[in-house]
């Protein structure tokens, strides 16, 4: 078994849905890395990045995700996101600007924006893998 | 006797109302296949939300906090009930059915004694209660237009709620809404959203095999899980029950429309016919006429 079956869920509809080579979500306690086989994890995810990487482990697409659940079992890895967007089509200037207009605010709502918008720009500029 | 041109406007004027229905009804088509598409993506969502959550639900001990929208507030004295219709009207008994079936509850939890306030959502019913019972009102929530706007508007009502809640606002909350069961009908379902009602499908749960779903490695911890997916748990129900009352109230005017269309129909036909005979009768008294001025003369 090389490959694990991966479903990138969010409320609005099924985003991935494919067999793939490996994982990498944001886990609460750390990022996970899934390959196929993996022991069975339930986890709630911090705002980061899920990285999906093909057999031959090349890049196959990487997203952000604000928050969520992921499944997995030796066959099957589902993530449950509260909203996904695919890591290329984020703009850095765009999001600053979101920063400064939600800095401006001083509401529960604007801080949790803006936590989330200030991981989009660190998921944007990380590099590890 | 109504003269040929008073019969011809009304025909006309039934004629451009046909349109209008008819149209009505080609619009409603094409959104109820697009809200139906809504709906469908939003499930699997929400069922593996559901499993995940049955498979936890047994971890948590009565406890504080979070933990409440599971276990309740050991009250059960003060409800809340969120009456789900459209915004818009022409959709046939879609609305009124609702409003009905909540006054109708809401009448009944206070014949038991019971403190019942509501949260409309759409403006038929907003306005409804706003005439009967406009005391009880918390809030209200209309133009949420969740096939566009999305999961946002879900969120919308999801926050206040838990805010009222933790608050201690109320004890129960019950969601009153169309449940899509075909393009042609929908059936008015109560649904009790908090405490979380999760008896009916951990029994199904337990019967399949509850060996396999123990193994799981829980991170951090079940409880910390569950504090997480308990208040996302409500704003999916709130959507999936947004959306199918959206894709509900397309197939109900479509109904409506459809069947508007084919009144106007056959009241034209009926006009038609009367038109015809009137003509007839003008001709045969005017061929009466000349052929009596005839013989006279």
């Amino acid at each position: 078994m090389t490959t694990i079956s991966f479903d990138l869920v969010s409320p609005e509809n099924l985003i991935f849905n494919d067999d793939v080579g490996m994982i990498i979500v944001p886990g609460k306690d750390g990022d996970l890395g899934v390959l196929p086989g993996h022991s069975k994890v339930m986890s709630s995810l911090r705002p980061g990045r899920v990285m999906v990487y093909g057999e031959d482990k090349n890049l196959l697409k990487a997203f952000f995700v604000s928050g969520g659940f992921v499944e997995v079992n030796p066959e099957k890895c589902i993530v449950l996101a509260e909203s996904v967007d695919e890591i290329n089509t984020l703009e850095k200037s765009t999001i600053e600007k979101e920063i400064q207009e939600l800095e401006s605010k001083d509401t529960d709502e604007s801080k949790d924006k803006l936590f989330i918008a200030q991981k989009k720009i660190e998921a944007l500029n990380s590099s590890f893998y | 006797m109504p003269s040929l041109k008073d019969i011809k406007n009304q025909i006309n004027s039934v004629g451009s109302t046909k349109k209008i229905t008819s149209a009505m009804k080609m619009v409603a088509a094409s959104k109820l296949r697009r809200s139906q598409e809504k709906a469908e993506a939003a499930r699997p969502y929400s069922s593996r939300l559901e499993e995940m959550l049955v498979s936890l639900a047994s971890s948590a001990a009565s406890g504080e906090g979070i933990i409440k929208l599971l276990t309740g507030t050991g009250n059960d004295k003060n409800y809340v009930v969120i009456p789900v219709s459209a915004d818009r009207g022409l959709c046939g008994g879609f609305n009124s059915s609702i409003n009905r079936e909540t006054f109708k509850l809401v009448k009944s939890l206070e014949d038991e004694g019971k403190k019942v306030q509501l949260m409309p959502v759409g403006k038929k019913s907003r306005d409804f209660f706003n005439r009967v019972m406009k005391d009880q009102i918390l809030e209200s929530f209309v133009d949420l237009n969740v096939s566009q706007a999305g999961y946002d508007s879900a969120l919308q009502v999801s926050n206040k709620l838990q805010e009222l809640y933790f608050e201690e606002k109320f004890d129960k909350c019950i969601l009153v809404y169309n449940k899509f069961k075909s393009v042609i009908s929908q059936e008015v379902t109560q649904q009790q959203l908090i405490p979380l009602d999760v008896s009916n499908s951990s029994k199904e749960e337990n019967s399949e095999d509850s060996a396999a779903k123990a193994i799981y490695d829980y991170e951090p911890d079940e409880e910390t899980i569950l504090k997480d997916l308990l208040p996302k748990n409500v704003s999916i129900q709130i959507f999936k029950v947004l959306l199918e009352s959206d894709a509900g109230e397309h197939g109900a005017r479509m109904a409506a429309m459809d069947n508007a269309t084919r009144n106007a129909g056959e009241m034209i036909d009926s006009l038609t016919l009367k038109y015809n005979r009137t003509r007839q009768a003008f001709i045969t008294k005017e061929l009466i006429e000349i052929i009596s001025g005839a013989e006279s003369v």
